[in-house]
C-alpha cells in the first residue's frame, strides 16, 4: 500500500480501485445511508402498502365510497371462516341478525349459523351506483370528469358477499351502516394525501418568501419576517380553527374542501420554513460562489434558483418527511372537530368523531371497530416519523455513519 | 440587561398589533356573522339587519377592529359575548383557570418524568432499557391526543357498564353530587376527576420532551470538552451531571416559553373529548357561533402569553448561559 493515493472518504463507499476517487452525488450517498436504517425501510414498505390500498380503494373495498345501509348500523364484524365441521372449505361467513332485548332495550347481534354465505373473490357489483373509476383515472378531479362526460365503468371488487341480500362487513359497520373497512381505505385517500400536498405547498411558500427575504433583505425582509412573526404569535391550533371557520359552513364540493384544508395546513407550516430558508440564504449570499455568479452577470432569479435553492434541498427533504406526519395528525384533529373534511367525504379523523359521539353511550367492548381509524392514524404517523428519521440521518452529514 | 429587555419589549408591540389584526381579519373572512342566524325569521323580516346594526356589526371591518383595540387598551375591556351577553372577561377567566388547573400539574409531572428518562436513555444509549423507551416514545409521538383521550373514555365507560361505578371518571370536572359534598370531599372529588385528563395530557407531551432531552444530552456528551473531562479522570457522575446535564438542560429552558400556549392547544383536544370546561371547548363553540369578541379575547390572551413566554425563556436562557450575549 505504498503508492496509493489518499482516498477521500465518500459516505461509506468502497471504491474497487483505491486510486480512483469517485465523487458521489447527494442522492447516492443518501441512498447508501438510508439503506442502513432497517426501520426506515420497513416503514417505506408499510407506507407503500397503505398508499396502494388507498389508491385502489374502490377495488379492494367491497362497497362504494358513499354506501350506507340504515338497516345495519353498528353491525359487528363478520368473521371470515375457513373450517366447517372440521373440514377446510372455501371462505364463508355467517350473516348477522339483530334482535331487540325488550327488557334492557339493547340490540344484540347474533350469527345465523344455519345459513352460511360463501365469500366471493373478484366479485362484480353491477348496479349503477356501484360503478367506479379505477386507479389512475380516479386522480382526475370529479368536476373535470363531469365536464369531460366520463362515466364510471369498473365493476370488479377484490371480494364481497356472494349473496347481494346479505351484507358483509369485514370490520363492522358505523352509525350510518357504512362499511368501516371500506371507509378506512377511502378515508385514507384524504388522510394520507393531505399531509403530502400541504407539506409541498408549505415548502413552496416557505422557499419563496424565505428566499426573497434572505436574498433581498431591507424592507422586503422586514415585511415578510414581521408577517411570519405575527403569524407564529398565534398558537397553531387556534389559528387552524379560525381559518377553517372561513369555509366549513359553505357546503362546498368535496374536492374544494380538500384543497382548503391543504391551504389551511400550509398556512401554519410555511412560516417555519421561511425562517430557516432565510437564515440559510443570508449566509449563502455572502459565500464566494454567490459573488462569482453575480460578477459573471447572473440574474437574481438565476442565482436564487441555481445557487441558493439547491443548498436547501437536504433541509427541505427532511422537513417534509417530518412535517407530513404532523399534518396527518392535524388534519385528523380538524376533521374530528367538524372543521375539516365534511361528510359524505370521509377521513380518519372524521370517522373518529363518530366514536366521540357514541363513546359515552357504549364502551370499548361493544363497538370497538369504530376506533379502528385511530389505529391507522397511528400506523401512518409512526411509519412517516421513522422514514423521516431515516431520511434525516441519510441527508444530515453529521449523523452519517 | 435592562436595555436588552426594553428593546425586546418594544419589539413585541408591532407583533402584537399585527397578530391581533391578522386574527381579526381571519375571523371576519368567515362568511356571514353572528346576526346571520336570524336571517330566516317569519315574524320579523328585518330581524337580521336590526340585530346586526344593534351590535355594531354593520360597521366596516377596520373600524370595528380599532374600536375593539381602543377598548382593550384603554379600559382592558374585551367586549361582551354575543351569544350569552356576558362580559367576555367574566366568561374567560374561569375557563382559563380550569385549563390551568389541568395544565400545570400535567406539565410538572411531564417534566419530572421526561427529564430523568431522557438522561437515563442518553447515558445508557442502545441498552435494552433505552431501546424499549425509544420505541415507547415513538409510539407516544404517533398517537394523537384526542385518540388517546377517546380510548381512555371508552375504557372508563366499559368499566362503568360492568361494575356500576367509575374507576376514574373521564367526563367533566366534578361529580353530580358535588355541591352536597363537604369542602374536603369537594377537593378530593375534583382531584379524582383531574386524574384521567391529566394523565392523557402528560402522556401526550412526555414522548416529545423525552426525545428532546435524550437527543440534546447525547449531543453534549459527544463534545470535546466531555472527552477532556474524562481524560482528566473526573468522576463519571460529575461529568454527567455537572458538565453535560447543565448544558443539555438549556434546550428545555428554551422550549419553556412557547410551552404554555402550545399546551393549551395540545390539551384542548383532551378537554373536548373529556368534557373538561377549559378554554378550547369555549373557543370551538364560539367559532361555530361566530362569537367574535370571545374568539378575539382568547386569541389575544394566547398571543400575549406566547410573546411574554418567549421573552421570559430568552431571559432565563441569558441568565443561566453565560455564552449568550445581549
Amino acid at each position: 500500500m505504498a503508492d496509493t493515493v489518499p482516498v477521500v472518504p465518500s459516505g461509506g463507499a468502497e471504491p474497487t480501485d483505491a486510486r480512483v476517487v469517485r465523487s458521489e452525488s447527494l442522492s447516492t450517498i443518501a441512498w447508501k445511508q438510508f439503506r442502513k436504517h432497517p426501520m426506515a425501510r420497513v416503514s417505506l414498505t408499510v407506507l407503500g402498502v397503505l398508499y396502494l390500498l388507498a389508491a385502489f380503494a374502490d377495488f379492494v373495498a367491497p362497497y362504494p365510497e358513499r354506501y350506507i345501509d340504515p338497516g345495519a348500523t353498528f353491525q359487528p364484524p363478520n368473521r371470515v371462516r375457513f373450517w366447517d365441521e372440521g373440514r377446510f372449505v372455501r371462505p364463508f361467513f355467517y350473516p348477522r341478525e339483530q334482535a331487540l332485548d325488550f327488557e334492557t332495550l339493547e340490540t344484540t347481534w347474533t350469527e345465523d349459523r344455519d345459513n352460511p354465505v360463501p365469500l366471493q373473490f373478484f366479485a362484480r357489483r353491477e348496479g349503477v351506483r356501484d360503478r367506479y373509476f379505477p386507479f389512475p383515472v380516479n386522480l382526475i378531479p370529479a368536476q373535470l370528469r363531469q365536464t369531460l362526460g366520463m362515466r364510471p365503468w369498473a365493476t370488479l371488487h377484490l371480494f364481497g358477499s356472494s349473496d347481494p341480500e346479505v351484507p358483509f362487513y369485514l370490520w363492522g359497520s358505523d352509525d350510518l351502516g357504512g362499511d368501516v373497512f371500506g371507509k378506512i381505505l377511502f378515508g385514507g385517500r384524504i388522510s394520507l394525501s393531505v399531509g403530502i400536498i400541504a407539506a409541498v405547498v408549505a415548502v413552496f411558500l416557505g422557499l419563496l418568501f424565505g428566499g426573497l427575504a434572505g436574498y433581498f433583505g431591507g424592507w422586503v425582509d422586514e415585511v415578510i419576517m414581521r408577517f411570519v412573526e405575527a403569524l407564529s404569535a398565534i398558537p397553531d391550533l387556534f389559528l387552524l380553527f379560525t381559518l377553517s371557520a372561513i369555509f366549513y359552513p359553505l357546503n362546498l364540493p368535496a374536492s374544494t374542501v380538500f384543497m382548503l384544508v391543504v391551504v389551511v395546513l400550509a398556512m401554519i407550516g410555511w412560516g417555519g420554513v421561511a425562517r430557516t430558508v432565510r437564515g440559510q440564504v443570508l449566509s449563502l449570499r455572502e459565500r464566494d460562489f454567490a459573488y462569482a455568479a453575480r460578477s459573471l452577470g447572473a440574474s437574481n432569479a438565476r442565482i436564487i434558483r441555481r445557487h441558493m435553492l439547491p443548498h436547501t434541498l437536504s433541509f427541505v427533504i427532511v422537513y417534509m418527511s417530518l412535517t407530513i406526519p404532523s399534518f396527518i395528525i392535524t388534519e385528523s384533529v380538524l376533521s374530528f372537530f367538524g372543521l375539516g373534511i365534511q361528510p359524505p367525504s370521509t377521513s380518519w379523523g372524521l370517522m373518529l368523531s363518530t366514536a366521540q359521539n357514541f363513546v359515552g353511550v357504549t364502551g370499548l367492548g361493544d363497538r370497538w371497530w369504530i376506533f379502528l381509524p385511530g389505529l391507522f392514524i397511528f400506523i401512518a404517523v409512526l411509519t412517516w416519523n421513522l422514514l423521516g428519521d431515516g431520511l434525516r440521518d441519510a441527508f444530515d452529514p453529521r449523523s452519517r455513519q | 440587561m435592562i436595555p436588552y429587555i426594553l428593546r425586546r419589549l418594544v419589539n413585541l408591540i408591532p407583533t402584537f398589533f399585527l397578530a391581533t389584526l391578522l386574527a381579526w381579519i381571519v375571523i371576519d373572512l368567515a362568511p356571514g356573522d353572528f346576526a346571520s342566524q336570524f336571517a330566516i325569521n317569519p315574524l320579523d323580516p328585518n330581524a337580521e339587519a336590526r340585530i346586526r346594526a344593534s351590535l355594531g356589526l354593520d360597521q366596516p371591518m377596520l373600524v370595528r377592529y380599532l374600536y375593539w383595540l381602543r377598548n382593550v387598551i384603554t379600559d382592558f375591556d374585551f367586549g361582551f359575548s354575543l351569544t350569552s351577553r356576558n362580559n367576555v372577561t367574566n366568561l374567560i377567566l374561569p375557563r382559563m383557570e380550569n385549563s390551568l388547573r389541568l395544565l400545570l400539574p400535567a406539565t410538572i409531572i411531564t417534566y419530572l418524568i421526561a427529564i430523568p428518562i431522557g438522561i437515563y436513555s442518553a447515558l445508557n444509549k442502545y441498552s435494552f432499557g433505552d431501546r424499549v423507551l425509544t420505541v415507547l416514545s415513538l409510539f407516544g409521538l404517533a398517537i394523537p391526543n384526542f385518540f388517546l383521550a377517546l380510548i381512555f373514555v371508552a375504557f372508563s365507560v366499559q368499566f362503568f357498564q360492568q361494575n356500576g361505578f367509575f374507576l376514574i371518571p373521564t367526563g367533566g370536572m366534578t361529580s353530580q353530587n358535588y355541591s352536597q359534598l363537604s369542602p374536603g370531599g369537594q377537593f378530593l372529588d375534583s382531584l379524582w376527576h383531574l386524574i384521567a385528563p391529566m394523565i392523557v395530557v402528560a402522556l401526550s407531551s412526555l414522548a416529545f420532551i423525552t426525545r428532546i432531552m435524550r437527543g440534546e444530552m447525547l449531543e453534549v456528551l459527544g463534545q470535546d470538552y466531555i472527552r477532556t473531562a474524562r481524560a482528566k479522570g473526573l468522576a463519571r457522575r460529575s461529568i454527567n451531571y455537572k458538565h453535560a446535564l447543565r448544558n443539555a438542560i438549556l434546550v428545555i429552558v428554551a422550549t419553556l416559553g412557547g410551552l404554555l400556549p402550545g399546551l393549551i392547544g395540545g390539551a384542548g383536544t383532551v378537554e373536548y373529548v373529556m368534557r373538561w370546561p377549559g378554554l378550547t371547548p369555549l373557543f370551538l363553540s364560539s367559532v361555530f357561533a361566530q362569537d367574535v369578541y370571545v374568539l378575539m379575547a382568547i386569541l389575544t390572551i394566547l398571543v400575549v402569553l406566547l410573546m411574554i413566554g418567549n421573552l421570559l425563556s430568552d431571559l432565563a436562557l441569558a441568565l443561566i448561559d453565560p455564552r449568550i450575549r445581549y
